[in-house]
């Protein structure tokens, strides 16, 4: 268990270093509907995050973190608990 | 590759949503007969990592970016069903709550990176006669994963083209091969980062490299 809590702590660390190098281009799917004049629409459900930012915090870096790592963890939690759903006890 | 809202027609939305939920269903099944219990917390440790590879895009060219989808990914570290599953749980959050894919295009965007991409898995296996082999079983990875990334932007392509938002717009004759092109791009950097991180898991932590062991071990 503590190699995978090394996992995590790495994996927000290196959310932490390489958000500012991340890319704002469009991607590929965005290019595509962009290059035919197609935009997107605002959508009717934006989230709580949307664009992987907090929308109360002003500093760039600071919310996409936040978010991200909120994310993380929540993805985290969701995934364990439906493990433990799906899995039965003592299997080996 | 994350399909919003507005994009597809219902009829499309409605049918991807059948495809995948079958999808869902046979997977679950499949964890539920074969998995054990100690793989859970690598399950939730590899799902949070796609997500946060997921949020970091890398520019390609002509003002283009691209970022890892992970599919194969997972399925050779979890196997091509819990890889589904994992999957399936981090385009749930991202468009539940970053508005990063529709909810009504959720089904589609479920098919095109989490079934395609755990289904890759079975690439890797035909190709890979001797898992010893790592040149050889590397090779297949970067095969694989390149293949999910084109595969799924050719189905994205598809669904787009033959909703009426593209269709107006010139259809599958112009979505197609303009989708295949960036993703031919973007699958090369997914290739790379796929080969590179599995390569090391496979130098340092070969144990959590469950795909391969649960296929041969468990199911055949």
């Amino acid at each position: 268990m503590k190699r995978y809590l090394e996992a995590l702590i790495l994996i927000l660390i290196a959310l932490a270093v390489l958000i500012p190098f991340a890319s704002n281009l469009p991607d590929g799917l965005e290019k595509v509907a962009e290059s035919l004049g197609i935009e997107e629409y605002s959508p009717t459900w934006t989230g709580l995050m949307p664009d992987y930012a907090l929308p109360t915090i002003e500093d760039p870096y600071i919310s996409t973190l936040l978010a991200g790592t909120l994310g993380v963890l929540l993805v985290l939690g969701v995934a364990f608990m439906l493990g433990i759903a799906i899995t039965k006890p003592n299997k080996q | 590759m994350h399909i919003p809202d507005g994009f597809l027609s219902p009829e499309i939305c409605a049918l991807m949503y059948v495809i995948s939920i079958a999808f869902l269903v046979w997977s679950w099944k499949k964890v539920r007969a074969t998995y054990s219990r100690s793989l859970v917390p690598l399950l939730a440790v590899s799902s949070a990592f796609v997500f946060a590879a997921q949020m970091i895009n890398f520019p390609i060219v002509y003002g283009t970016s691209g970022h890892l989808v992970g599919g194969t990914f997972l399925s050779i570290l979890l196997g091509p069903y819990a890889a589904i599953m994992s999957m399936t749980i981090v385009l749930m959050m991202q468009a539940l709550f970053f508005a990063d894919g529709g909810l009504f295009t959720f089904g589609a965007n479920i098919f095109n990176m989490a079934v395609i991409g755990g289904l890759s898995f079975f690439l890797v296996k035909i190709l890979t006669k001797n898992p010893k082999r790592s040149g050889r079983f590397l090779a297949t990875v970067f095969a694989a994963s390149w293949l999910s990334v084109v595969l799924g932007a050719l189905v994205c392509g598809l669904q787009i083209g033959f909703s009426p938002v593209f269709s107006d717009a010139g259809g599958i004759t112009v979505t197609l091969p303009a989708m295949l092109f960036w993703h031919a791009l973007i699958g090369l950097g997914e290739a790379a980062i796929t080969t590179t991180l599995v390569s090391q898991l496979h130098r340092l932590q070969p144990a959590v490299l469950n795909g391969l062991a649960i296929l041969r071990g468990r199911l055949e």
